[in-house]
């Protein structure tokens, strides 16, 4: 029999805090046996999203985010730093800890499974897509999408951004890339080393589409059913809890 | 000898970024903040190798022994950065990396 996975679009645009909150009670809620196996999308307006062991005064260009609206807020994954937009399309996988398809804590293969199921989406809509270890999925060696996990709270966790449409001028003024960085690549700029879908596709895609050709591309790679479902109200208590404790706290965002 | 705030940026060959920043006195670390784009499983062990480098001497042995004890000790799993790289790191704020 196939397996079903829950699909949830829930999401709080204009409340990157919230939407960080939801990010961490689902995989908790997995891990306790509350909530089945969750693929969630989601968007975010403006916003960095620093990684779990940043520091962000280092990565942050303060006037920038000022100029052009952009909150700053912290994920409980590590990895890099990432600009979110309208046009940019964030997806989470939680699995129960176990799971055939990641069975060991081997972060750099739960980074290669989980992608496989959006380089297959993408791939369907006609993007060149591949993974690059550690945590990319590429295009022609231009970043389309990046990635974070973690195997934490009996979950296996895995997360990406998907530059669908976004902004890349902003995002190239609102992080800080260090120069060690970008010599390492020889690259002049961050603009440089990303693409978007619709770049690539040269077609007026929407994330709406990128999402649906995901759904599809995690559903054939792992062959499960996605079924769409609700966060659960208990979830949404612990979301809430979380967002009070930890995402809405300049603490947790911006001390390190 | 009065305390020194050192800090380097260290990229870890085909991997992360290591971002060090230490208060050093007399070639003893009296504290450190390591930060950077690379990941360590479980997240919260960080902070207990910033703690274990507290009153270490800035000299790739004793750095390297006791980033060893640390990776043995919690378990923790680095990926896109090797005990090494943490090692190089440190070393690399003496000189501004």
């Amino acid at each position: 029999m196939t397996e079903t996975w829950r699909l949830l679009d829930t999401e709080y645009p204009d409340d990157p805090f919230m939407n960080m909150s939801v990010e961490e009670a689902i995989p908790r809620s997995v891990g306790e046996g509350e909530a089945p196996n969750t693929v969630r999308f989601w968007h975010n307006s403006n916003t960095i999203v620093l990684g779990c062991f940043q520091s962000a005064d280092l990565e942050v260009n303060y006037d920038a985010c000022k100029e052009t609206g952009t909150q700053v807020v912290r994920r409980f994954t590590g990895g890099g730093a990432v600009y979110h937009d309208a046009g940019n399309l964030n997806y989470a996988i939680s699995l129960k800890k176990g799971h055939p398809l990641v069975p060991d804590n081997d972060l750099q293969l739960v980074f290669q499974r989980l992608s496989e199921g959006t380089v297959e989406g993408l791939r369907s809509l006609g993007v060149r897509a591949e993974f690059q270890p550690i945590n990319d999925i590429q295009v022609d060696g231009r970043k389309v999408s990046g990635a974070a996990g973690s195997v934490r709270w009996g979950t296996v966790f895995h997360h990406g951004c998907i530059l669908v449409a976004s902004d890349l001028a902003i995002l190239g003024r609102v992080l800080n890339v260090p120069g060690v960085k970008l010599a390492d690549r020889h690259v002049a700029s961050v603009q440089k080393r990303v693409t978007t879908v619709r770049d690539e596709l040269q077609k007026d895609l929407t994330t709406r589409d990128v999402r649906d050709a995901i759904v599809r591309g995690i559903e054939r790679s792992y062959n499960v059913r996605l079924v769409e479902g609700q966060l659960s109200s208990s979830e949404l208590s612990l979301a809430k809890e979380l967002y009070d404790s930890k995402y809405n706290t300049s603490q947790w965002n911006l001390e390190r | 000898m009065s305390t020194k705030a050192l800090s380097s940026d260290y990229k870890a060959p085909g991997g992360k970024m290591l971002r060090i920043r230490i208060r050093e006195k007399d070639g003893r670390i009296e504290s450190a903040k390591i930060s950077g784009d690379f990941f360590l499983i479980p997240e919260e062990s960080l902070s207990k190798l910033e703690k274990m480098l507290e009153d270490a001497r800035l000299d790739e042995k004793e750095l390297g022994l006791l980033v060893d004890r640390f990776f043995r000790g919690t378990k923790a799993q680095g990926l896109g950065v090797s005990p090494d790289d943490f090692v190089k790191a440190i070393l690399s704020a003496r000189t501004g990396g």
